[in-house]
């Protein structure tokens, strides 16, 4: 006979912070809820406890109407690492948006080029916020993830000196660093803290 | 007190001009390169500091506490779902042949999804 409520820290199985009740086993995330309520109040933009409970209870019906799959997605939140990289983002987004403009209004010859820059870390939400943030910087914008090898594949727009490549990868690498270390598990973030692998491997690797 | 209240909303009314013209920029862009991919690089960096600048223009308007959440959430989606659909259209631009492989200087890419396969 199963219980009719479990919780995470007594279920490994579950996600940590949720649980889950009744015969079928619905799963609640509560820092999901929680989200969707901050999310709701701010929509409304009035911090009322009418507000608080009808959101409470529509984040609930979403979840419910609309569940996901009981994973651990991978995500912890690390405040200074999440402010260091909100700071480099938007240092890297004002210098990117200057370079794209000189590039447009004065018209210099370039040339593009495509390349692949492998990452470090393996879990998908990694592999995902590393796109989003790399898009936002000067190094490109992604035009394929590959999620098998966890290999990038980035638009360089400026790309005349195999420097100015070299400098997209390694700024890849260092937003990659800068993601996992703001949102990655523990051992993401030692898989980036390693020196990231040699060029080589970034241009002969197969598809397995 | 009321100096101060002028040089925010002075302030508050620069960075909106500012960030109007950096989406400006944004569409000159789009306008003037070349070819999809690079007009995807106009078309969302510039844009999203301009948004971004436009919403702290605002939010040095307004000053209410709950407004500058709604601003950051604002700036939140739109950092987050501007990637993703420049991906988008980067990726299929890609996979149609809509981008001139000559022009590139090289392509890791094309590599890897003619052998790789």
């Amino acid at each position: 006979m199963k219980r009719v409520l479990g919780f995470s820290f007594r279920n490994a199985d579950l996600p940590p912070l949720s649980f889950e009740f009744g015969t079928r086993r619905r799963v609640l995330d509560l820092p999901l809820i929680a989200w969707l309520t901050v999310i709701w109040v701010l929509l409304w933009s009035t911090l009322t406890w009418a507000n608080v409970l009808t959101g409470l209870v529509v984040s609930v019906g979403v979840c419910l109407a609309f569940p996901l799959p009981r994973v651990d997605l991978g995500l912890r939140l690390h405040a200074w690492g999440i402010l260091r990289l909100a700071g480099y983002l938007f240092y890297d987004m004002y210098t990117s948006a200057v370079k794209v403009t000189r590039q447009t209004l004065f018209g210099l010859p370039h040339r593009a080029a495509v390349i692949g820059v492998p990452l470090r870390c393996r879990s998908d939400l990694m592999l995902a916020a590393t796109a989003v943030a790399v898009s936002n910087v000067p190094g490109g914008s992604i035009i394929e993830v590959r999620r098998a090898t966890a290999t990038v594949f980035v638009h360089v727009l400026d790309a005349d000196r195999p420097e100015e490549l070299e400098a997209a990868r390694r700024q890849v690498w260092r937003v990659e660093e800068l993601t996992v270390r703001a949102f990655g598990t523990p051992d993401e973030i030692a898989r980036v803290a390693e020196p990231p692998p040699p060029p080589q491997l970034a241009t002969g690797r197969p598809a397995p | 007190m009321s100096l101060w209240l002028q040089i925010v909303d002075t302030a508050g009314a620069v960075l909106l001009l500012i960030g109007a013209a950096t989406c400006l920029l944004g569409v000159i862009g789009m306008l003037r390169l070349p070819d999809v991919l690079s007009r995807s690089h106009a078309a969302t960096k510039p844009q999203t500091l301009g948004m971004i600048l436009v919403l702290a223009g605002v939010a040095l308007r307004l000053r209410g506490g709950m407004e500058l959440a709604t601003l950051a959430l604002i700036a939140f989606f739109q950092m987050l779902t501007g990637p993703v659909a420049s991906h988008l259209v980067a990726r299929s631009a890609y996979r149609t042949g809509q981008v001139d492989h000559s022009e590139l200087l090289f392509d890791e890419l094309d590599e890897q999804l003619t052998d790789g396969k």
